[in-house]
């Protein structure tokens, strides 16, 4: 092949290249597919939390209403 | 499965990093853009699931891992008829195009037919030609890349390469015109 030639393939070569990748838009559909979206966790996730554990601690540690009536 | 970000972020590099090369290998055996993308998706798939052992992997050694996944599941594929039946509409669609003729200006008339003729004659190119052609040039790797992603000698692909590019220099008479 001359020089020439392998230039004008090249180009055609790379015309044909930019139409045959995987557009950017696909390959994200694609990671998105793959990737479960709700990895992160929500704003208030800390707070919801510590109010359930400080329910649990409140209601663990209450007074049962019997031992309450039995006190008075 | 547990997930984190740091999984989606490391599951990202890895995408990032081969799936041009993935995508350009898949469609050099299928020759169908659109097999070729689920074709993707189910390789990355497979490495999502296995993402702690293949994440760590050095990049040469994550590309062979990848590719062994792809090469499997081109094979999976034939078994199904999938691929097969979507390489031989391809080239009939190809065949179609190639006599239709696009109205416009002169050059991109031309450039149009010269494409659409380059288009119909990679299509009957012989399959592992194809594949390292559509690697090279798609997929932007280099001989030794791919040797190492189909576990063969880059002799062996630049042999190939070189053997695409004069078959494909020939039928667009390029010799000729460059001479």
């Amino acid at each position: 092949m001359t020089s020439h030639a392998d230039h004008e393939l090249d180009q055609l070569l790379a015309v044909w290249a930019q139409t045959h990748r995987l557009a950017d838009a696909d390959a994200e559909q694609i990671r998105q597919t793959i990737v479960p979206e709700d990895l992160a966790l929500p704003a208030t996730w800390w707070s919801d939390f510590n109010s359930r554990v400080s329910e649990v601690i409140a209601r663990a540690t209450a007074m049962p209403t019997p031992a309450i009536a039995a006190w008075t | 499965m547990t997930t984190s970000r740091d999984d989606a972020a490391v599951f990202t590099r890895v995408f990032d990093r081969h799936r041009h090369a993935v995508y350009a290998y898949f469609l050099g055996r299928v020759s169908d853009p659109e097999l070729a993308r689920d074709l993707v998706q189910e390789a990355f798939l497979r490495v999502w699931r296995r993402l702690s052992e293949v994440g760590p992997l050095p990049d040469g050694q994550q590309r062979a891992w990848v590719f062994t996944v792809a090469r499997n599941l081109t094979i999976d594929s034939y078994r199904t008829g999938a691929a097969r039946q979507a390489a031989e509409d391809a080239l009939r669609h190809e065949a179609t195009t190639r006599e239709a003729t696009v109205a416009g200006p002169h050059a991109q008339v031309e450039l149009g037919e010269r494409l659409a003729r380059l288009e119909a004659v990679i299509g009957q190119l012989p399959e592992d030609q194809r594949v390292v052609l559509s690697m090279t040039t798609a997929g932007g790797m280099t001989s030794r890349q791919i040797g190492e992603a189909l576990g063969e000698p880059a002799g062996t692909v630049r042999y190939r390469l070189s053997r695409a590019r004069k078959q494909l220099a020939g039928a667009l008479d390029l010799e000729e015109d460059g001479a």
